[in-house]
């Protein structure tokens, strides 16, 4: 019978923590660029002008038909020597973390972008009709009129693909990056007691994703109910 | 003030308009009417630019409305337009769905927009309504707001385009009347309507649509008096009955 043995676990704390920030610092920088990004994917995915459709749409779709975990690899393959290339680097900085960064943003933005082009859709025609008869031009009409109101109804989708993004951020292990989960896994090789280091990891990344996807759940029914009345 | 020269328009090969032609002139006001499918609401989006068009002319105050060279949002900033499901501004609120454009395109202040908004919003009647959002408002409560919305930018005509067809029977009288006093006071109008009273009441000239056709362009008292199409007479005759 297998005898578990957590003593381990409190003395690595504070290097689990730095792993933790690692990820959460991961996530928040995809989240951002990748709604950033996102954002303008859709809007050139619903232009009229038809090659910037046609080119969204192929990114999108290139990048959605393809494992993330590719995607990372390549990224940690290619970006290092690109960076290097560009900014003249030394071959011994660590670029890792930045090339995880990239992989992140650029493959999260093609799930943004469908959300978000979900979203723009929702929003009645007469809006943007509206806001034209004002005198608005169509960039004034997107900013003001059209993605305000198209946010407001994806907060809850967005939200949700961040806590799928959270724990997407554990396969940066393949550059051997350490985020919360390499930090787990890196301690837990040291003393032999990757079992215990793994269930405990599985708690935390269970923990945090439960109580977000909780809040999201409450927070849709708060946006239900204002709608409704 | 408007001038609409042989315009036609068509999806595909669906012929939506067929040489349409009229005129407004200032301080006239021009109900359009006809059976839904007849062109009349493609016929008034149209004329700011909101629905293009393959051939033909159609002029505002002098500027062409076809024309690619022209400054399309500019010449909307000084068209009113009121739509049948009212479209304001969701996200915000009345004060601000009155003052955004002010502010946004014809870059005046916002203590300016907000006295000027507030104004017109009083002369709705909803002066109390101001900090609400429009969710909170009846269809007839958000019309107003949407007519005073389009006042608010000082337009040189209104285009409405069947501005009470969206709103419960008890709602309907507080936006004609917001129109009808509009139209006395000499504002260019040019409403797609069915509302026969309002029509009977203040209308100069009445354009009866069938098929993308203008079928009719008569003096109100003409056109009630004696329509010279007997499409029109049965279209009237559907109507008036009850």
């Amino acid at each position: 019978m297998y005898e578990f043995d957590w003593s381990s676990i409190p003395g690595a704390l504070p290097f689990l923590w730095e792993g933790m920030k690692v990820s959460l610092g991961i996530t928040a920088c995809a989240v951002l660029f990748g709604i950033a990004w996102g954002t303008l994917l859709a809007m050139a995915r619903l232009s009229s002008i038809k090659p910037l459709a046609w080119l969204a749409a192929g990114y999108v779709n290139l990048f959605r038909a393809i494992p993330l975990v590719m995607v990372l690899l390549w990224f940690f393959l290619i970006v290092p020597q690109v960076l290097r290339g560009f900014f003249n680097l030394d071959p011994n900085t660590d670029v890792r973390l930045a090339s995880a960064l990239v992989g992140f943003a650029l493959f999260e933005a093609a799930y943004y972008s469908e959300i978000i082009r979900a979203g723009i859709q929702s929003v009645p025609k007469g809006q943007i009709s509206a806001a034209s008869a004002l005198g608005m031009s169509y960039a004034q009409a997107m900013r003001l009129v059209v993605l305000p109101q198209a946010f407001r109804n994806m907060v809850p989708l967005l939200l949700t693909q961040a806590i799928v993004l959270f724990q997407d951020t554990s396969l940066v292990y393949v550059s051997a990056l350490a985020d919360f989960f390499g930090a787990a896994y890196k301690v837990g090789d040291r003393d032999g007691r990757l079992v215990e280091l793994l269930l405990f990891a599985g708690a935390v990344y269970f923990l945090i994703c439960f109580a977000a996807s909780q809040a999201v759940r409450h927070y849709q029914k708060k946006l239900n109910a204002h709608a409704a009345h | 003030m408007i001038s609409i020269q042989n315009v036609s328009k068509h999806y595909g090969a669906f012929q939506v308009l067929t040489d349409c032609s009229t005129e407004v002139k200032k301080g006239e006001v021009i109900v359009v009417c006809g059976p839904s499918g007849s062109g009349k609401s493609t016929l008034i989006k149209c004329v700011n630019g909101l629905e293009p068009f393959q051939s033909g002319t159609i002029t505002v105050d002098g500027i062409s409305v076809g024309d690619p060279k022209t400054d399309l949002p500019r010449l909307r900033s000084r068209v009113g337009m009121v739509f049948q499901h009212f479209e304001l501004f969701p996200h915000m609120s009345i004060t601000d769905n009155l003052t955004i454009a002010q502010i946004k395109v014809l870059g005046r202040g916002r203590d300016a927009a907000t006295d000027k908004g507030l104004k017109l919003l009083d002369r709705v009647g909803l002066k109390a309504h101001a900090d609400k959002f429009p969710g909170q408002l009846s269809g007839g409560q958000q019309q107003r707001v949407a007519i005073a919305r389009a006042l608010a930018m000082d337009p040189i005509c209104m285009l409405f385009d069947e501005p009470t067809s969206a709103l419960d029977p008890e709602m309907i009288n507080e936006v004609l009347d917001v129109m009808v006093e509009l139209a006395q006071e000499g504002m260019t109008m040019m409403c797609v309507t069915h509302e026969m009273g309002f029509a009977k009441k203040v209308a100069n000239r009445i354009l009866f649509m069938d098929k993308g056709q203008i079928v009719e362009d008569d003096a109100k008292d003409a056109f009630f008096g004696n329509p010279r199409s007997e499409r029109a007479r049965q279209f009237l005759a559907k109507i008036l009955t009850h």
